[in-house]
């Protein structure tokens, strides 16, 4: 044989149970539990919602010696609006979201994910800072947060610091957070402009094989603001930036728009996997773009 | 540290106390020690909706669900719907809409229908393809499904209207 | 017959509904008895690769029971016993220390809880002498290059060789095609793939095997056919029939992944005869989609016709791919042939089949066994002719299509039977005026992103597999019926009901035949100790021949009912003399005479007579072999909305025509259609179970997160989903009745594929039609 094959971990896998044991904490407040990630850093898991970090046990894919679960901690959900910002609490799920007029009204975008994302079972369980912690390029609360140019709270027993959304993922699975700390709350300035999301898929419940979001702004029928963001199009979910320098100062006119939404396929880096083609999710980012931008040109507050 | 948690919880009513592992998954303790086999495993990864419960009133996949999570509050199954052999309007509209076929993803399609009537009486049939689009079924199409819940909602409409 | 109530045309409720709606019915994997242990399957991490030794040493110590392949029979098996023994092929074994696909059972533990099992099947280690490249390709597994994934397989009793991965041949000619092809006017010839489906029945497979005290085990699980299961047990341990007990469970859908008995019976039976202990075996998810799938069909087609629009000949050849065991692709081989060959009268006929090794997850039957792919492919190909033509399609259709009084053998060449009953024109009719055939209009004459087309589907599927003579498959039923002494019935059957309503309407057969209410009728927990052999719930057979197994033991219990009537009603001269119904006055069962209505006596009284007078229970059991297996024709006319700019294609309208002969029960035959179409838009545009190729590996991992089927937002709008059924009557049949299940679903996909050509004026010949390759050719054919 000229290459070694390996085997398959299969026999690893049991979707019936978490097959193996671990040490499992339940801070009650978040010292404590900052506390505890002190302590046990990289060998420790946070559970939230659950329904990554379990489905990621059963199949062998993390192995946590320690898990805390940061459910009690009931400080860490929230989605309350200042005179600048909305900010949402990592504990915060999906269906809270849902049910936010606040959301609904000042980030379209993510409410289009929320709408989109997995069965009403799965948005009463999972969390907004476990979506983002999980860092899958196809996360479709990846987009939106990204055009709202959200930033991140990460909070540690040494103190927290706020990272701009566009810096906090680093790869599939990978972000900026040290083991030691913690997705605080998510900040999304305040903005004039229409957002929207759309994504494409195989069926009505499933991952995207692509989606986009887009935040616009107008001015005299004129583009003032543009921000282009899209998932699964990429090692982790990006920013279109090309394509929205193009659209700076151009008319809105579906031709154009069409014209240059069609430039995003210069500026992602797609594969191809079991949901679809590299060669597919090119050309459908082009669609998603321009359709999400129709969509947030009708929201935008005139 | 804890290796072996004591957890008080309701199930469809009843007061319960268990000692459970932290690895224990609720759909487990639902079904092996406590015998409520009406909740059904079929995928274990949360994307086919069989083992939806209600917990404290909100759906949730008992197979995604630590059993230390449920501490303290009420879960009910699809053994707790029916109160006293009676059933409630989803079962009697599944019934006679013919919605059943295998059976074995029905108690799922029931606690979500159930959920789904509480807090919308009038669904659309957009609303209800929404509500159930996390719990599969392969023999119905889910045609008869979609109808037996908005003939549940007409007559849950007539009795309280 | 005015005076008589039909239960057969009156709705109710099925008999299993009112403990299903409250979650208590019990399937094999909510069983338990005391002292159970729970077994795990150690399963290949290689495609293909040659096991040297197993260390089990840490399992013994975790205190679990292990079993490997020296702890087995050795001798090959093939799990489906539905063929008889000289055309059945056998390469499986309990255990194999040659695994063939990443997930070939290679050892098992058994343990008190699933953690334990887990933790010892994880514990088990082996060393491997030799692993290959997976050959994941059929065509290039018939080629020199590639290993031989089997070398020795049995035939029957006989050792053969297997040459070129070429696991079973079948050819057939008929007449003289390439003289057809040089006279026909038009010739079309098209190449055809499939996806590699998942059943996804909902419930994963499951056994619990436990021993009796007496030395019998009693086998709880899975399957479609009891008796199958516990001749295989026999075949494979040598355990006497006589100490093989069977219980039919109820099962949670199948879909044909349980006609062969589920590997997971036989390795815990092993595990149970080994600890002695009662064993349950359920399946994750994961395992399940590496038990079974369905086959993959390459074809290549070529037909020919005479520009009126008869045909004149056909070329058809198949490449089955059939993953790493044979789970009877031989008799697949045949069926593929039957259906083509009875949708169409082609005249001239040749045909190739060949079925072929892969390092992948065994294929086996999945709802139609071939017919979805076989009439898609010919649906699509008769489409292209029409337009060819210049022939209206449902035109060419009628003019060509096999129907009443023709020779009919949709089973495949031993199996011929006459047409008796044929709704083909009648649904073809409807059908086309519901959808608004007329005005679907021209691809090419359609714009704008967003194109709605219709198309048009039609097939058939046969109703069991019997006929007039003993061909190459087994097919008879049996049924049991018993009045109790308080005029109650109980009725058993071996036969499975997967959820279809299959035993409900064997139910209303017997109160149909014996004018007792359908609540008095009940059915009794079966066993292969307490029933007559049945073959299998499969090939639509369950209503046709099961429902007629039970017409006629209900028909051998009345003629009795009679003489015990007779005895009761002084005048009466004899038993023919008297006719039974239900009384709606008195709600009773009536024995009487016709114009003499003093002289009756209710079955109730009759009962209670007969018990007390010790004149015997009576009872009646059957063994039914049917000489016929009518087909039940199935239209569909789909209408879809195709975006052009995605290649996402979304369900606008549904017209579903079914020729059933009598429906005994419309609103299950509703629901057969309803979920035959949603199977067939799954397989039309989303399912597959592509493969990792360097591990050989599912890339899903058996997570059904990339295994997709459709949900109830992929469905059209209820009001948008119409089904006929055609005003026929089938005489072989009980009360006139023909089966459904898989003709539910087989033209489906060829009438999605045509609307979808309609819309946009592209044919994918590729299955499934993901957005990806329908925005391809959408680009390719308009030159973006």
């Amino acid at each position: 044989m000229s290459r070694e094959l390996r085997p398959v971990p299969i026999n690893l896998r049991n979707t019936k149970i978490i097959p193996f044991e671990f040490q499992y904490f339940e801070p009650e407040s978040l010292e404590e539990a900052l506390q505890l990630l002190r302590t046990y850093g990289s060998e420790a898991k946070i559970l939230a919602g659950g329904t990554d970090l379990l489905v990621k046990m059963k199949i062998r894919a993390v192995e946590p010696k320690y898990v805390i679960n940061i459910k009690l901690i009931r400080e860490l959900r929230y989605v309350r609006a200042d005179r600048d910002s909305v900010r949402i609490g990592a504990l915060t799920t999906w269906r809270d979201l849902e049910k936010s007029d606040l959301i609904r009204e000042e980030v379209p975008a993510l409410y289009d994910a929320v709408k989109s994302m997995g069965s009403l079972q799965i948005r009463n369980m999972a969390t907004v800072g476990g979506n983002l912690c999980n860092a899958s390029p196809a996360a479709d609360s990846a987009p939106p947060l990204l055009v709202h140019e959200a930033k991140i709270k990460l909070t540690s027993i040494e103190g927290t610091r706020e990272i701009p959304i566009t810096e906090f993922f680093t790869g599939p699975g990978m972000t900026v957070m040290k083991p030691y700390e913690l997705l605080h709350e998510i900040i999304i300035p305040k903005r004039k402009g229409g957002s929207s999301f759309i994504k494409v898929s195989r069926v009505a419940m499933d991952l995207a094989i692509a989606s986009a979001a887009t935040y616009v702004e107008v001015e005299d029928n004129t583009i003032k603001d543009v921000k282009i963001a899209l998932g699964s199009v990429a090692p982790r979910p990006i920013r279109a930036r090309k394509c929205e320098a193009a659209l700076i100062g151009k008319k809105v006119d579906e031709g154009v728009l069409r014209e240059i939404a069609s430039l995003v396929a210069g500026e992602i880096s797609p594969i191809d996997d079991v949901r679809g083609s590299a060669w597919y999710r090119r050309e459908v980012s082009k669609v998603l773009v321009y359709d999400s931008l129709i969509k947030s040109l009708e929201r935008v507050r005139r | 540290m804890i290796w072996v948690v004591k957890i008080t919880f309701k199930v469809n009513g009843q007061p319960i106390t268990l000692d459970v592992k932290p690895n224990e998954l609720l759909i487990n303790v639902l079904r092996d020690k406590l015998k409520l086999t009406g909740t059904k495993y079929v995928c274990g990864i949360g994307e086919c909706g069989a083992c939806t419960v209600l917990l404290d009133g909100e759906p949730i996949l008992s197979c995604l669900t630590l059993a230390v999570d449920v501490n303290g509050k009420e879960v009910t199954t699809i053994e707790g719907i029916s109160k006293n052999d009676e059933l409630s309007e989803v079962q009697e509209a599944f019934m006679e809409e013919g919605a059943i076929q295998c059976g074995y993803c029905i108690p799922g399609f029931i606690i979500m229908s159930e959920y789904l009537l509480r807090i919308n009486q009038k669904p659309t049939e957009e609303e209800i393809k929404e509500y159930l689009k996390g719990n599969l079924c392969r023999c119905t199409g889910y045609v008869n499904i979609i109808r037996a819940v908005k003939r549940a909602s007409e007559s849950r409409t007539t009795k309280t209207g | 017959m005015v005076d008589k109530v039909s239960f057969i045309n009156s709705k109710t409720l099925r008999k299993d509904a009112f403990v299903k709606v409250r979650g208590l019915l019990k399937f094999t994997n909510d069983l338990e008895v005391p002292g159970m242990l729970i077994g795990r399957i150690v399963r290949s991490p290689y495609a293909f690769a040659d096991i040297k030794s197993f260390d089990v040493s840490e399992a013994m110590r975790l205190g679990a029971v292990v079993i490997t392949p020296d702890d087995v029979p050795q001798k090959p098996f093939n799990p489906r016993l539905v063929s008889v023994n000289e055309v059945t092929f056998k390469d499986h074994y309990v255990l194999t220390r040659k695994p063939r696909y990443v997930g070939d059972p290679i050892a098992a533990v058994a343990a008190p809880t699933e953690e334990l099992a887990q933790k010892a099947a994880e514990s088990i280690k082996f060393e491997v002498e030799r692993v290959y490249e997976p050959v994941l390709d059929p065509f290039k597994a018939m080629s020199v290059e590639s290993p031989l994934i089997h070398e020795k397989i049995m035939k029957g009793d006989e050792w053969i060789e297997v040459k070129n991965n070429v696991a079973a041949t079948l050819n057939y000619v008929e007449g003289d095609v390439d003289k057809a092809f040089r006279e026909a006017d038009v010739v079309i010839e098209r190449f055809f793939k499939t996806g590699k489906r998942y059943h996804m029945q909902l419930e994963p497979k499951a056994v619990l095997c436990v021993p009796e005290a007496d030395d019998k085990i009693t086998i709880y699980t899975t399957t479609q056919t009891i008796h199958n299961t516990r001749i295989l047990i026999h075949q494979i341990f040598g355990i006497p029939l006589s100490k093989i007990n069977v219980v039919k469970v109820p099962i949670g859908g199948s879909f044909g992944s349980s006609i062969q008995t589920n590997v997971l019976v036989p390795i815990a039976v092993a595990l149970c005869l080994k600890a002695r202990k009662p064993v349950k075996l359920t399946y994750t998810r994961e395992e399940d989609m590496l038990d079974h799938s369905n086959f993959t069909f390459n074809f290549r087609i070529k037909i020919g016709a005479k520009k009126d629009g008869t045909l004149v000949g056909a070329e058809f050849e198949n490449i089955l791919d059939v993953g790493a065991h044979q789970i009877q692709p031989y008799p697949l081989l045949g069926t593929s042939l039957g259906w083509f060959v009875s949708l169409y009268k082609w005249r001239n006929i040749r045909y190739i089949g060949k079925a072929v090794y892969t390092n992948k997850v065994p294929g086996c039957a999945l709802r139609g066994y071939g017919a979805p792919e076989v009439t898609w492919a010919v649906e699509v190909i008769m489409d292209e002719l029409a337009e060819k033509l210049g022939i209206d399609p449902v035109d060419l259709r009628l003019k060509n299509y096999v129907g009443l009084g023709d020779v009919f053998w949709g089973q495949g060449p031993t199996v011929r039977s006459v047409i008796k009953s044929d709704g083909v024109p009648e649904l073809l009719t409807k059908g086309k005026e519901l959808i608004g055939w007329e005005s679907r209009g021209r691809p090419e004459d359609k714009k704008g992103r967003f194109r709605r087309g219709i198309g048009v589907g039609r097939g058939f599927h046969t109703s069991g597999a019997g006929g007039p003579i003993s061909g190459e498959v087994i097919d008879y039923s049996g049924a049991v019926l018993r009045l109790n002494e308080d005029g109650t019935l109980e009725y058993i059957t071996a036969l499975q009901d997967h959820g279809g309503g299959t035993l409900d309407a064997h139910v209303k057969i017997i109160a149909e035949e014996l004018g007792v209410p359908p609540e008095l009728i009940s059915l009794a927990t079966a066993t292969t100790e307490n029933t007559p052999y049945d073959v299998c719930t499969h090939a639509s057979r369950g209503t046709y021949v099961g429902g007629e197994a039970a017409r006629r033991a209900a028909q051998l219990v009345k003629q009795k009912i009679f003489e015990y009537a007779t005895r009761l009603l002084n005048r009466v001269v004899n038993p023919e003399a008297l006719k039974i119904r239900y009384d709606e006055e008195v709600k009773q069962t009536i024995i009487y005479v016709e114009g003499s209505p003093d002289i009756k006596i209710t079955l109730k009284d009759l009962a209670r007579t007969a018990w007390q007078r010790n004149w015997g229970t009576i009872a009646a059991i059957v063994s039914y072999r049917a000489t016929s297996a009518p087909p039940s024709f199935t239209v569909y006319y789909v209408e879809v909305e195709v975006d052009t700019w995605t290649g996402k294609v979304r369900p606008v309208r549904v017209v579903a025509g079914a020729d059933v002969g009598t429906p005994i029960n419309r609103d299950l035959v509703e629901g057969q259609l309803h979920g035959g179409f949603a199977m067939a838009w799954g397989m039309a545009f989303i399912e597959d179970t592509p493969y990792n190729p360097e591990t050989g590996e599912l890339l899903s991992r058996g997570l059904i997160t990339d295994y997709k089927i459709p949900t109830a937002q992929d469905i059209p709008r209820v009001e948008d989903f119409k089904v006929i059924l055609a005003n026929t009557y089938e005489p072989t049949g009980p009360f006139g009745a023909k089966g459904l299940g898989e003709a539910a679903m087989n033209p489906a996909v060829g009438a999605i594929a045509n609307a979808v050509y309609n819309a946009i004026g592209v044919r994918i010949y590729e299955l499934p039609m993901t957005p990806d390759k329908l925005l391809k050719a959408i680009k390719e054919k308009e030159g973006d």
